[in-house]
């Protein structure tokens, strides 16, 4: 054999090694053959087995979980049995008015017109207001403002349904008292919520807004100016349908994270500043992926309120949410408000290592990362983030000192944690010159 | 107690010759799962498999492993065969991948152990003289330091004696890459050769001129 084109000739010594690897390959005998199939044919009913036994273990798997969700989907029906395709509509009245075509509830008597509901529901429409019944069902009705004020008092109901269209807005309603207007020229709706809890929705830029009693809900869609206030249920029920003023607190500044024209809870004994110290589960919302809904309602009940009276879960909670979602200032304010308030609580501990994690988004505060860091091995030398954040120190000294600073680190590093998500980079920063 | 006899005549009916039969009727057969196909696919291209991995890893040993892989990998991707009549080829192909991949996890390794990987011969253990056996592990030694493609192109050329558009074909790459390859894994051997003086001294004792 030779060298084809292309190839280095005159290379006896190579042509004769490739020569002797070539022939001292013998062909297998039969007994190898026979081992070879056996061992294959072992490894295949092997893995035969191991497919079959996670069939199984998939399809009891799917089985259990078909049960859960039909379970889940009969146990309402079960529970209310027949009633809700059989049950009449809600019966009503009209005064004042005439319910015409289309749904549309014609005035008569200068004095506004009032519906009442058989179940106890009334809605009055104050004198000159326009609006149109959609429609009624058992579980409630849809009713239309098209202009002007108009009452409402639901009797909260576990199946009550109740919708309020008003101008371009959607009001889902439980039990419930409020009044609403709509200034169809002007483009400006305001709700004034007495009792129970309604949401909106339609052309509000936070998305679907959740109002608690005493608040008030101003929107000025030509200025794209959305407020909510806290009042004194009393104010709310009497008071006109016109826009609240927008002014802050006596004496308060606005925080960084504060939208103009907030009122703040806390300065005044509202009822919001008093639901700010309740229990919100915003750990739930967050486990839920429910970001902007926490970020939402901390908004809506006033931040400073929030930092200086939610829960100790709440506030971690908030943070997360506010990280997550970029908002650096208020996550740096809950974990700060977290750690000043509960000092002892093992979720503090976790807010100096998320401090950490909060300065490092800014190159310029990467020095107080550092420091967030060694607080918290500091604190806790074998906690939760001790790893994590010894791997970040490490990092983060590497640079902005150096190598050379960050190698005891690494070493300390790859003594504590030899398998831990850093120690490949521990490792790196040891060996490099 | 009498013992009832049968007067029916028994004959042996033999079951049909599948050593006879074709690769494509071999691959439809282990398409449909067939525990005969299964066997008589091994017994007909193992030993191909088997020579092919033994010449280019210098191991028997290692051989028998990469064919397990082979073979497995094989039989559970069968339905993937487009054309049951170049079952060959794709035998073939499966084990130039396979084989390929293990030459790049041997580098790999080599490169994150702090030692330097010996090359594990046991080519003609039996038959070799000492001298022959040292030629060949350093020879092997020589073809670990090659890259993986380099080394497998060397390998199916002058080891296997496959033409370069064979080789094209098996690892689906270029004329030119075949030849490329094949051009640097010469150079350089011939290089890490001349500079071997050990290697050196066991050719010139065998009457061969690096």
């Amino acid at each position: 054999m030779t060298f084809s084109s292309g190839e280095p000739k005159g290379q006896p010594a190579l042509l004769a090694l490739t020569e002797m690897a070539r022939e001292n390959v013998q062909p297998p005998t039969r007994a190898q053959l026979d081992r070879g199939l056996q061992a294959l044919s072992t490894r295949m009913a092997q893995e035969r087995a191991r497919r079959s036994t996670l069939l199984r273990w998939s399809l009891a798997g799917t089985m259990a979980t078909a049960c859960v969700v039909v379970g889940l989907t009969l146990l309402p029906r079960l529970r209310n049995g027949t009633k809700t395709t059989t049950a009449p509509a809600l019966t009503y009245q009209i005064e004042g008015g005439s319910l015409i075509g289309g749904g549309y509830l014609r005035e008569s008597g200068g004095a506004g017109i009032r519906l009442s509901f058989a179940e106890g529901t009334e809605f009055v429409l104050m004198p000159g207001t326009r609006g149109r019944l959609r429609s009624v069902d058992d579980a409630g009705a849809r009713i239309a403002i098209e202009q002007g004020t108009a009452s409402f008092q639901i009797t909260p109901r576990s199946n009550g349904r109740w919708l309020v269209d008003v101008g371009p807005f959607l009001v889902k309603v439980k039990g419930t008292v409020f009044t609403v207007s709509w200034d169809a020229t002007n483009e400006r709706l305001d709700l004034k919520l007495r009792h129970g809890r309604v949401m909106v929705s339609g052309p509000i830029s936070a998305g679907e807004i959740a109002l608690q009693a005493g608040q008030r809900l101003a929107v000025d869609l030509q200025s794209a100016r959305t407020t909510i206030t806290d009042e004194r249920p009393e104010e709310a029920w009497g008071e006109a349908a016109t826009l609240p003023p927008t002014t802050n607190a006596p004496g308060e500044r606005p925080s960084p994270e504060q939208p103009p024209g907030r009122t703040l809870a806390g300065a005044s004994p509202s009822p919001t500043a008093a639901r700010a110290d309740g229990e919100h589960h915003w750990a739930d919302a967050l486990a839920a992926g429910r970001l902007d809904r926490i970020l939402a309602e901390a908004e809506r009940l006033g931040f400073k309120a929030v930092l200086e009276k939610a829960s100790n879960e709440d506030l971690l909670a908030l943070a997360d949410a506010a990280r997550y979602r970029r908002r650096m200032n208020l996550a740096r304010a809950a974990l700060l408000a977290e750690r000043r308030r509960f000092p002892g609580s093992p979720l503090s501990l976790d807010a100096a290592y998320l401090l950490g994690r909060v300065e490092e988004v800014s190159e310029r505060s990467l020095a107080r990362a550092v420091a967030w860091y060694d607080e918290y091995l500091s604190l806790a030398p074998t906690g939760t983030y001790a790893a994590e954040a010894l791997g970040r120190k490490m990092t983060l000294t590497s640079k902005l000192e150096g190598r050379l600073k960050a190698r005891p680190i690494a070493a300390e590093y790859l003594r504590r944690f030899p398998n831990g998500s850093y120690a490949g980079s521990a490792r790196a920063l040891s060996r490099a010159p | 107690m009498p013992t009832h006899r049968s007067h029916i005549p028994l004959s042996l009916v033999e079951g049909p010759n599948h050593r006879a039969a074709s690769d494509g009727d071999l691959a439809r057969g282990l398409i449909a799962g067939n525990a005969w196909a299964t066997a008589e696919v091994w017994r007909r291209f193992a030993p191909m498999v088997l020579i092919m991995a033994a010449r280019t890893l210098g191991s028997e040993s290692e051989a028998e492993d990469i064919a397990q892989e082979v073979f497995h990998r094989l039989f559970r991707k069968a339905n993937t065969l487009r054309d049951p009549d170049s079952l060959r080829s794709f035998i073939f192909s499966f084990a130039v991948r396979v084989l390929k991949s293990e030459l790049r996890s041997r580098r790999a390794r080599g490169w994150l152990s702090f030692k330097e990987p010996q090359a594990f011969v046991d080519l003609g253990s039996e038959t070799m003289d000492v001298e022959s056996r040292d030629l060949l592990r350093r020879f092997y030694g020589l073809l670990d330091r090659l890259a993986a493609r380099d080394r497998l192109v060397f390998a199916l050329r002058h080891l296997e004696r496959m033409t370069v558009e064979e080789i094209a074909a098996s690892m689906d790459i270029s004329h030119s890459t075949v030849k490329r390859s094949l051009a640097h894994a010469t150079a350089k051997l011939s290089r890490w050769l001349e500079s071997d003086l050990g290697l050196v001294g066991l050719l010139q004792g065998k009457g061969w001129n690096a």
